[in-house]
């Protein structure tokens, strides 16, 4: 079956700087937004943009995300010419390995891209949240008649050194790529987002692989080799908000920047859906007593006490005198009667006895330094136990360093 | 083949749903923040097993067609059996502008359709009912008392538009069949009955032979000494939606905990079709309580003892005090609603006042401004 466009989205990567939330499922994986996983925003945006087949390559703790996307129905991804298929590493009569690189996924995976006989690829990364119309950045592509078109957006000057950085001729046509660059001559950030000509692709991950010292990685060689070769390289300019969630900081950031949607994050907005594998419960239910302010919450939560600045996954309890506050619940947590969370991630199935005290604000834990407190799922902190800011817990309860 | 069978009726009878009804058939009113009237039905089928059920549809069945779609959202998209969408096309009369007469009338329209039915059992519910019945454990009872057709009614003899009303023996035998009661007695008729196909299919033959049309009438009360009737009382929640105060009344007993507990339990849960919305949102101004809530709402003003659905908006200065809003109601800054039920898409401009009461609550029809 032979389709114009295919996407592949890289969602193997274990993800170990979210720590304990990442312990036991792929960092696509993790909940988002108090209805959401990561993945959901590449999928959606893909069946916004028209594209009907994406490849998932999957490595790292596959469990939960393969039940999660199924059979690809919430994304309008079953159709029967194309649709979601998870894609694990493989033996063949020769032997197999892991995916050894971002390239060396894809290389593995030429037989899957051929079945389509593509002739344009767009290569995702499954751990980014944001709204994008990949086909206006094919059509990019495709006027410039370039190999390789990679989505950049501008970064603020001073942190343009924690980039991979291109610099763009007039017509922004990347002359030069430098990885996390001390002195940058440009603020244009690779989003890791590619178009790629597939005959020319297959090419370069065929030598690629070939090459016993390359790392099998698209920013480290392929994209460097391409430049090298003087093939045509297109930027395209994305504006809009955008965020590497790798981190537990920035997934805290980006759950709190869908309360303003000054942020730039609109998930309202239904002319770009993001679409979900959504729970089956109840409406959420508010109390007589409840106060809940400037706070999102999704379906079958009972809240009875006080929820500020902090989003709530599905099914949370907030008991009565209980206080959550910048905090990121995720599904199935339980704050009992008088507990206290600030500035915390609670992992999927938490509990929180009554009056536990988890985590604290920045001006509480002065002068020690301060830092999110993190639970791993199904963590049971027993009544009254105080958990100090910047301190994570396995699963067990028991602290674990970063 | 042992098992059972689900056929629900979604037909229009003599109701008071006002402006609610104009639209669509009370099994397709929306109800507790994110149902349809028959989701509790199709549920109920489906978490006792049932993997066939036939809906029989009459009357202004667009917005039931709309919501049912292939049935996949209560598991009943299936390559074999599955859901079974029954228009009225095959009645012998013109029932788009007929009052619908009885279940023996509509069965008797779909009678090549019970031919095929898998099932040795057949259970027949109403659309209207919003209930969380043991289907399984009832299907069980039937079986094992012997009975021909068990009769399943609530614990109370709550005042129903059109209901039917049981007298039962201390063996739970039924003796008496009632309706058209001014002061209603004895226990209510849910409309829920459990029988064998072959005594369906014999009933239905019998019955339009004889030009006889009325389930309750020409087979409950004319043969209530020759078949073994027996009752089935269920003592939880059952509301049938057949009236405005009935509905608002009904709607509002969610709020109370135990209700939402046991209505709702997640040992049989109600199924619906989701809704691709994100989360709800109240803001730092925003204040709710006692109330139910779907997703991809925003609170920015105050809302009390009410139930939103999906979607709903109620900017700052806005007050929202004992009512019901269905999905995308907007309420614009300081409008002030009591006792209201606004059906889908309705706006309230900004300083707007209405007021209805506990007794006669005011119902905004679809897409109205006010």
């Amino acid at each position: 079956m032979k389709k114009e466009c295919i996407a592949m989205l890289l969602a193997g990567g274990q993800g170990s700087r979210l720590y304990v939330l990442t312990g036991e499922m792929a960092k696509p994986a993790v909940p988002f937004g108090g209805k959401y996983r990561i993945i959901d925003f590449p999928l959606s945006n893909c069946t916004n943009s028209g594209i009907d087949t994406v490849g998932v390559l999957t490595q790292y703790r596959p469990l939960e995300l393969n039940s999660y996307i199924g059979s690809g129905q919430p994304w309008d991804l079953d159709g029967s010419t194309g649709g979601v298929h998870i894609l694990p590493p493989y033996m063949g009569s020769k032997g197999g390995t892991w995916y050894k690189g971002t390239a060396n996924a894809i290389y593995q995976n030429i037989g899957f891209i051929d079945l389509y006989d593509p002739d344009y690829v767009v290569i995702l990364s499954g751990d980014h949240i944001y709204k994008m119309d990949y086909s206006a950045m094919v059509a990019r592509h495709k006027e410039a008649n370039a190999a390789c078109t990679i989505s950049v957006m501008e970064v603020p000057w001073a942190e343009a050194s924690r980039f991979g950085i291109m610099s763009v001729n007039e017509e922004d046509m990347i002359t030069e790529f430098a990885e996390k660059p001390k002195e940058p001559k440009s603020n244009l950030a690779s989003m890791g987002i590619y178009v790629f000509s597939w005959k020319t692709l297959r090419q370069y991950l065929t030598d690629d692989e070939a090459d016993p010292n390359s790392e099998n990685d698209f920013g480290k060689n392929v994209i460097p080799a391409m430049l090298g070769n003087g093939e045509r390289m297109a930027a395209y300019r994305f504006a809009g908000y955008w965020k590497d969630v790798g981190t537990l900081e920035s997934l805290w950031d980006a759950n709190m920047d869908m309360l303003s949607p000054e942020s730039g994050l609109d998930l309202h907005d239904e002319s770009w859906p993001i679409y979900a594998r959504s729970v089956n419960a109840p409406p959420t239910f508010l109390g007589e007593e409840s106060k809940v302010t400037h706070s999102a919450f999704n379906r079958g939560s009972v809240l009875d006490g006080e929820v500020e600045n902090s989003v709530l996954s599905s099914n949370v309890h907030v008991g009565k005198g209980a206080r959550v506050s910048y905090s990121v619940l995720l599904p199935n947590t339980v704050v009992e009667d008088g507990a206290v969370v600030e500035y915390a991630i609670l992992g999927e199935g938490c509990h929180i006895g009554a009056g536990c005290r988890v985590g604290g604000t920045p001006e509480s834990s002065a002068p020690a330094p301060w830092g999110l407190t993190v639970l791993a799922p199904h963590c049971e902190v027993e009544p009254g136990r105080q958990v100090r800011p910047g301190i994570m817990l396995d699963r067990n309860g028991e602290e674990v360093s970063k | 083949m042992n098992g059972l069978h689900g056929i629900i009726f979604s037909h229009e009878k003599r109701n008071d749903l006002r402006e609610l009804g104009e639209i669509r058939s009370a099994a397709s009113i929306p109800f507790g923040g994110r149902y349809r009237a028959v989701d509790f039905a199709l549920s109920n089928l489906v978490n006792a097993g049932v993997t066939d059920v036939g809906v029989v549809l009459h009357g202004r069945y667009q917005s039931m067609l709309d919501h049912l779609g292939t049935g996949k959202a209560w598991d009943l998209s299936r390559k074999r059996g599955g859901l079974r969408v029954l228009p009225p096309f095959n009645y012998q009369q013109d029932w788009g502008v007929m009052p619908f007469r009885g279940k023996i009338e509509a069965l008797a329209g779909v009678r090549t359709y019970l031919d095929t039915i898998r099932q040795d059992y057949v259970a027949m519910m109403d659309g209207d009912l919003v209930v969380n019945l043991p289907m399984a454990e009832i299907y069980e009872g039937h079986i094992k008392s012997g009975a021909d057709i068990t009769v399943v009614c609530g614990n109370d003899s709550f005042a129903t538009e059109d209901g039917s009303y049981f007298e039962i023996d201390s063996d739970g035998r039924i003796t008496e069949v009632l309706y058209n009661l001014h002061r209603p007695r004895g226990y209510r008729g849910l409309e829920v009955y459990i029988l064998s196909t072959e005594l369906l299919k014999e009933l239905v033959d019998e019955c339009y032979a004889k030009d006889q049309y009325s389930w309750r009438r020409d087979v409950l009360r004319a043969k209530k000494n020759e078949l073994n009737l027996r009752s089935y009382i269920w003592k939880g929640f059952a509301a049938q939606i057949r009236s405005v105060q009935g509905y608002y009344d009904r709607s509002m007993q969610l709020l109370d905990p135990a209700i939402r507990a046991e209505l709702f339990t997640p040992a049989r849960p109600i199924r619906a079709k989701g809704a691709d919305k994100t989360s709800t949102y109240v803001g730092s101004e925003g204040r709710c309580v006692n109330s139910l809530v779907a997703e991809g709402c925003r609170i920015e003003g105050t809302v009390e003892n009410s139930i939103l659905f999906p979607g709903v908006v109620v900017e700052a200065g806005a007050e929202i005090h004992n009512c019901v809003l269905f999905k995308e109601t907007v309420v614009r800054k300081d409008a002030h609603l009591s006792y209201i039920i606004a059906d889908k898409d309705v706006e309230i401009l900004a300083g707007r006042t209405l007021m209805g009461h506990a007794t006669y609550p005011i119902v905004l029809a679809k897409g109205s401004k006010v």
